[in-house]
């Protein structure tokens, strides 16, 4: 059976070499043709160029004078320039990245204090659907619902504040979600041993639970930056007169004017910066740390 | 006889009572325990023998308790984390994201000490249970065994005034537990540290302990040393547990001194008397026997300290070291163990036993 998986698995490097003693033990496992492997990797493949694809068209199309004409040719990085002397852009870059480190870092701990507490309930059921509800509400009736009840309602004057919180409302359910992995299986006995042994509430805590936490945590962080940072429809209903990147991009976009091209190149650097970082994140987070 | 604890105990719990929800854990319990003392709570499951574990080290604070101290000092408002008491948990509880040696040192770590001293303390202890190359081992890279010594490692490095084990050996094979238990006493002669010690086996708490003491639904049924609870039950349930194999209800015909006569199924019984509470005349008793005390035989000998049965043989279960072998009494069916197979009689009419290791109990 094992011999069939592996054979199956390294089918196009060694499928050859292994073929008189894997034809014989494929006869006996019905059903395994190997067609089905076949159209699961076609169609993984093409789910895959389907992200892919588009991206890299983004970036290549970021290096030609009209990026909309689908041509790209020839290359220039005019609009590179054009983004350098522009300082239109920079006013919500800053505001963005201010709003989501913000966002990132109270998901981390509200999560963290919600997650625990959830953990140790006896039926955390309710509360904890209560909790996730935000997920399934569309943005758009969110933000209008915020915008209602802060704006009309309670007579609030919209801004900053409440791009935060309508970005927190959002984040933070994804960020419970990936304290509560950790946090669910986290041994309660661990906390007793330490307390057996000395420890004060607050060390408990530093000592045991936190690193053990850990990774949930930063993950609810860096969660919680990236929807933060890329949240549009919320922030549209409820920003007042404040503009994040996306509501810029957006605006821009919108407007169809000559700007355009500059959200291209914009967009493609955020993606050359971002996805590095994440990636030897995620490396550092789940593969170094958990090997060490 | 009781071996009466010293005037100072380093433990001392007065009528301890505590309440799960609806469940009475623990029933107006008082123990004692000396300054080196290996004192060994022995219970069925639910007898509330961990809670009494957890009550002693703060991880449980009692319903209500009169007197709870700690090397004289009263303990009953302190959180567990100001206790000189530590445990060695069931399930070890080892920190899985710390290193062996950080799991070990880590009660001097949040006394303080210098992380110099701290090393040096541990490795000694690691060196005592026998692991002194794994200082630097992540927990996952241990066997049961080895992670059983890291937790006894752990406990013993900030020099508790009372070691607290709960049932440690309970997860380990039958050949390391075996092996576990003498190290254990060896290393609390060595130490002169008070162990509190909680099992199920009758087997260890003889093998290991100075004292034993028998729970029962949240209360203490007898107290003792090895040999007294071993020999002298005072209940059906006691006698029972350490393993009196032959235990039946009877009436008692009377009771002169510690010699009772017990009439059993029509039968009279003679035995001496064992239980707590002098029953009188008339009133229901237990009576027990050993199967390794019964002697199975052709006829029966006559003699007058013995008691005779009649009986027809039954099955036979065959254990290795011995023969177990059940026969059919006019009482009830009985359990003799025969240790010489060769010489056994293969159809006995009788059996028989001495008075005197025939004990009458309280029911």
């Amino acid at each position: 059976m094992s011999s069939v998986a592996l054979d199956q698995a390294g089918e196009t490097k060694s499928g050859r070499e292994a073929a008189a003693p894997a034809r014989a033990s494929r006869r006996r496992a019905p059903g395994r043709t190997g067609l089905w492997p076949t159209v699961a990797k076609a169609c993984g493949l093409f789910a895959l160029a389907m992200i892919y694809i588009p991206l890299i068209f983004l970036a290549v199309m970021s290096f030609t004078p009209n990026p909309l004409s689908g041509v790209p040719y020839p290359l220039t990085v005019e609009h590179y320039a054009a983004l350098a002397g522009d300082e239109r852009w920079m006013g919500p870059m800053r505001t963005s990245l201010f709003m989501s480190a913000l966002v990132a870092l109270t998901c981390m701990v509200l999560a963290t204090v919600v997650g625990r507490a959830l953990t140790r309930m006896r039926s955390p059921g309710a509360p904890l659907l209560l909790t996730l509800i935000p997920l399934f509400v569309p943005g758009l009736t969110m933000g209008a619902a915020l915008f209602i009840f802060l704006r009309t309602i309670l007579g609030l004057t919209l801004g900053l504040w409440s791009i935060y919180l309508a970005q927190l409302i959002w984040a933070l359910p994804f960020c419970l979600l990936l304290v509560l992995v950790v946090a669910s299986r986290f041994d309660l006995n661990l906390l007793e041993a330490a307390e057996d042994l000395g420890a004060s509430p607050w060390r408990r805590f530093f000592d045991v639970e936190l690193p053990i936490l850990k990774p949930g945590i930063f993950g609810a962080g860096i969660f919680g930056f990236l929807l933060s940072f890329n949240e549009l429809p919320r922030s549209l209903f409820v920003r007042g007169i404040d503009t994040t990147m996306p509501i810029y991009n957006w605006a821009m976009a919108a407007s169809q004017q000559s700007q355009v091209p500059i959200i291209f190149s914009l967009t493609t650097l955020l993606l050359a910066i971002t996805l590095p970082v994440m990636g030897t994140f995620f490396w550092v987070l789940f593969v170094k740390l958990d090997k060490s | 006889m009781t071996t009466a604890p010293p005037a100072s105990p380093i433990l001392e719990i007065i009528d301890a009572v505590h309440v799960y929800d609806d469940v009475v854990a623990l029933d107006g319990v008082s123990i004692t325990a000396a300054p080196g003392e290996f004192l060994t709570i022995l219970g069925e499951s639910g007898s509330g023998k961990t809670t009494l574990l957890r009550i002693i080290s703060g991880l449980e604070t009692p319903y209500s308790v009169r007197v709870l101290r700690l090397g004289g000092v009263d303990v009953r408002d302190t959180p567990a984390f100001k206790r000189n008491c530590t445990t060695v948990f069931q399930n070890y509880a080892l920190f899985p994201h710390m290193s062996v040696g950080e799991n070990v040192a880590y009660g001097l770590k949040v006394r303080g000490t210098p992380a110099s001293e701290r090393e040096t303390r541990s490795r000694e202890a690691l060196r005592l249970v026998q692991l002194e190359d794994m200082y630097d081992r992540r927990v996952h890279q241990l066997s049961g065994g080895q992670r059983q010594r890291v937790a006894l490692a752990r406990a013993l490095v900030p020099q508790p005034d009372i070691l607290l084990l709960d049932e440690p050996l309970g997860a380990l094979d039958e050949r390391l537990r075996v092996d576990m238990q003498v190290e254990l006493m060896g290393l609390q002669k060595t130490l002169g540290t008070t162990f509190v010690y909680i099992t199920h086996s009758q087997e260890e708490a003889l093998t290991m302990s100075d004292r034993i003491l028998l729970m029962r639904h949240g209360k203490i049924e007898q107290t003792g040393t090895p040999t007294d609870i071993f020999d002298r039950p005072v209940s059906a349930f006691a006698a029972r547990f350490m393993g009196v194999d032959n235990c039946f209800e009877g009436d008692l015909i009377s009771l002169d001194g510690e010699r009772a006569d017990v009439m059993v199924g029509g039968e009279r019984l003679a035995g001496r008397w064992s239980g707590k509470r002098k029953p009188k005349a008339g009133e229901k008793v237990a009576i027990g026997m050993r199967a390794e005390w019964l002697t199975l035989a052709d006829t029966a000998p006559d003699r007058d300290d013995i008691n005779v049965l009649p009986c027809r043989g039954d099955g036979a279960i065959y254990k290795g070291k011995y023969l177990d072998r059940t026969v059919d009494t006019g009482v009830a069916p009985m359990k003799a163990r025969i240790w010489d197979v060769a010489s056994a009689v293969p159809e006995p009419s009788f059996v028989w036993w001495k008075k005197d290791d025939c004990i009458v109990m309280n029911a």
